[in-house]
């Protein structure tokens, strides 16, 4: 399966040091009441890649998270279950995976498919599948947005996340604007269903020596150059990555014992 | 498009499985059971769709119920094509799994030590891949209503573009007191029934429910002809009175099925009995179609089943359907459109046709799913 990538945008906190909702309004001039800091990277990432995209009105719009918004369960769960409170209506809306589609949508105008996703294995990888094959049905074009917030207690996001106590996390959004045409592509991602096993993974590396290879920080095997601070869609950071830095890479994921691989080819 | 074919499925509702459903809406023979919530000034009792068979809001009870009907609806697939078989959930369920982590680390005397694995909403669709032997990708879709009607469209792509052979599409929702709460803090729950389309319509009432589709391109006679979605509203939780939003979606998703207004057989309307929402649709349903329209609404049998309600009511018509009959609009009196009345009585049906369903979502989500019956 292969994607062509039109445009990108990222943001990880560790490498800009921002206040989000301040620069939404200040720059973007958007309207950030009854959100939260989930929503509010979300529609950043967005207006980051419009800066540089053009969106159409029927786009189809895809999100993905490791986890999602799970701050606002924290709160809610903090008030209802523990405390017998009234739950805030606009905590209670937040806590729906598409609220956070929705006012992404409407800050970049697009009114066409709009999907929130999780895959507790491959969220990126598996979201591309799902996006190539929307296209290949719409021929429309997509734009996929990556969204991983640190909570408040880092603690509970290493929890949910399957990571160790002591490993560094942060924040990041990525976005793309994908199609099935190459034309005026920035790159270009082939991909497959395929997991595979370490064995097969290494008969696919010594095929691609010709490219930079990178893997998750989920993996332990394989001397290869991987993040420095986790975040779970980690390899949509490595497509815009790839992209700005002009390299073709393969780029390693893994989930208890299977791997999945992406190569990035730039145009 | 090539055909898309629903080769089987299965679903758990308060009225019992799939059978014992249809027996009680044939019958008009309906449990409802009631519940708790937290109210502004006072806590009260609210009818409520639950299971027929009890499951706890938790990992495991939620899992195991899940299990059975997933089980059912693939039962006629051999190892191999179950290894083609990818799986697709649809929920809003809050995630049992987040709340847990939530509790163990910040509530001090619930506070247990670290202990960490990666869970999300979709550790039940990857733990069901694992267990009943089909493919891993798994993912789960969450558009708040239209989670599974979604789900199902998505689906059907992955078959299209020759991703998978068969996926199996799940829509589940059990009952939260978060959830529950959050309905109520929005005074969208009716204290008695739900009355869809009808002048004296206050609100939903809601319900737990599983359901699974198996879809393929195998031999069948009932078959996915075209859907559409769109994220369109005027707010985060409403349309306009107009319903133009919904128009978009239905006529989008005729024209996608080569149909005119006059080829649909049946429309399953969302209605969810809130005043606002069920005006946007009856104006939308009107600039459609024309008065002859037939169209019903399946909420009053379970409940408001949210994000499970996409499979759940498309399993519940075609068991009717496939039962030789097409269930009446209960809870309905005087219409708010004098010429468009909803179904007033079962309707003997045992032929051929074109089903239009819709569903409308929080957040803009609006779907509209067209499916067709082939007898050969």
């Amino acid at each position: 399966m292969k994607l062509y990538v039109k445009a990108i945008s990222t943001y990880r906190s560790d490498r800009e040091s921002l206040d989000i909702k301040k620069e939404l309004k200040r720059k973007y001039k958007l309207d950030t009441r009854r959100q939260d800091s989930f929503i509010h990277l979300s529609v950043f990432g967005a207006q980051r890649l419009k800066e540089s995209a053009e969106i159409k009105k029927d786009d189809e719009l895809f999100l993905t998270s490791g986890v999602g918004n799970i701050d606002v369960i924290a709160r809610t769960n903090l008030a209802v279950i523990e405390k017998g409170e009234f739950i805030k209506p606009f905590d209670f809306i937040n806590m729906l995976g598409n609220t956070t589609s929705y006012y992404v949508a409407t800050s970049l105008g697009v009114q066409g498919k709009n999907i929130f996703d999780i895959s507790d294995s491959f969220p990126v990888l598996n979201s591309l599948i799902l996006i190539y094959s929307s296209l290949f049905h719409s021929k429309k074009e997509a734009l996929f947005g990556s969204i991983d917030l640190i909570s408040e207690s880092e603690e509970l996001i290493r929890r949910v996340m399957g990571i160790a106590m002591d490993m560094p996390v942060v924040s990041s959004v990525n976005y793309q604007k994908l199609s099935l045409q190459n034309s005026d592509a920035l790159a270009e991602l082939e991909f497959s269903a395929h997991s595979y096993s370490k064995e097969e993974l290494l008969e696919i590396v010594n095929r691609n020596t010709e490219r930079t290879i990178y893997k998750s920080m989920r993996c332990k095997e394989f001397p290869f150059q991987a993040n420095d601070k986790f975040f779970a869609t980690d390899a949509s950071y490595f497509i815009n990555y790839a992209i700005s830095n002009k390299e073709d890479i393969l780029y390693i994921d893994f989930f208890e014992g299977r791997y999945k691989i992406l190569k990035v080819s730039n145009l | 498009m090539a055909d898309i074919k629903i080769l089987n499925y299965a679903l758990q509702s308060a009225q019992g499985n799939l059978q014992n459903t249809i027996h009680a809406i044939k019958n008009s023979s309906l449990s409802i059971a009631s519940k708790r919530v937290v109210m502004q000034d006072e806590d009260i009792e609210i009818p409520y769709f639950l299971l027929k068979n009890r499951v706890e809001d938790n990992f495991k009870e939620i899992y195991k119920a899940l299990k059975d009907v997933v089980q059912e609806s693939i039962s006629g697939l051999d190892d191999i094509q179950k290894q083609k078989t990818a799986l697709l959930l649809g929920t809003s369920l809050v995630d049992a799994n987040l709340v847990k982590a939530v509790e163990s680390t910040l509530y001090e005397y619930k506070k247990t030590p670290y202990y960490s694995q990666k869970r999300s909403i979709d550790s039940f669709g990857k733990d069901l891949a694992q267990e009943l032997g089909l493919n891993s990708f798994t993912m789960t879709i969450s558009t708040a209503c239209t989670s599974s009607v979604n789900a199902l469209l998505e689906a059907k792509n992955l078959i299209l573009s020759e991703t998978f052979e068969y996926v199996i599409v799940v829509g589940v929702e059990i009952s939260s007191d978060m959830m529950s709460n959050g309905f109520s803090s929005m005074k969208l729950l009716s204290n008695d029934a739900q009355k869809p389309f009808d002048i004296a319509r206050d609100g939903l009432v809601l319900g737990e429910g599983i359901a699974s589709i198996l879809i393929g391109k195998g031999d069948a006679p009932w078959s996915i002809r075209s859907g559409y979605s769109n994220c369109h509203s005027v707010n985060i939780t409403s349309v306009s009175p107009s319903g133009q939003e919904y128009v978009e979606v239905m006529q989008k998703a005729m024209q996608e099925g080569g149909l005119t207004q006059n080829d649909i057989t049946l429309l399953k309307a969302h209605a969810t009995s809130t005043p606002t929402n069920d005006l946007s649709e009856m104006n939308a349903i009107a600039e459609v179609f024309d008065p002859s329209l037939d169209f019903t609404a399946l909420k009053p049998y379970t409940g408001h089943t949210l994000g499970a309600c996409g499979v759940l009511e498309l399993a519940i018509l075609i068991g009717t359907i496939e039962d030789g009959f097409i269930p009446k609009t209960i809870g309905h009196t005087v219409s708010i459109n004098r010429d468009y009345i909803p179904l007033l009585e079962h309707k003997a049906f045992n032929g051929n046709g074109i089903f239009m369903l819709n569903y409308f979502g929080f957040g803009g989500n609006n779907t509209s799913l067209i499916i067709q019956r082939e007898l050969t």
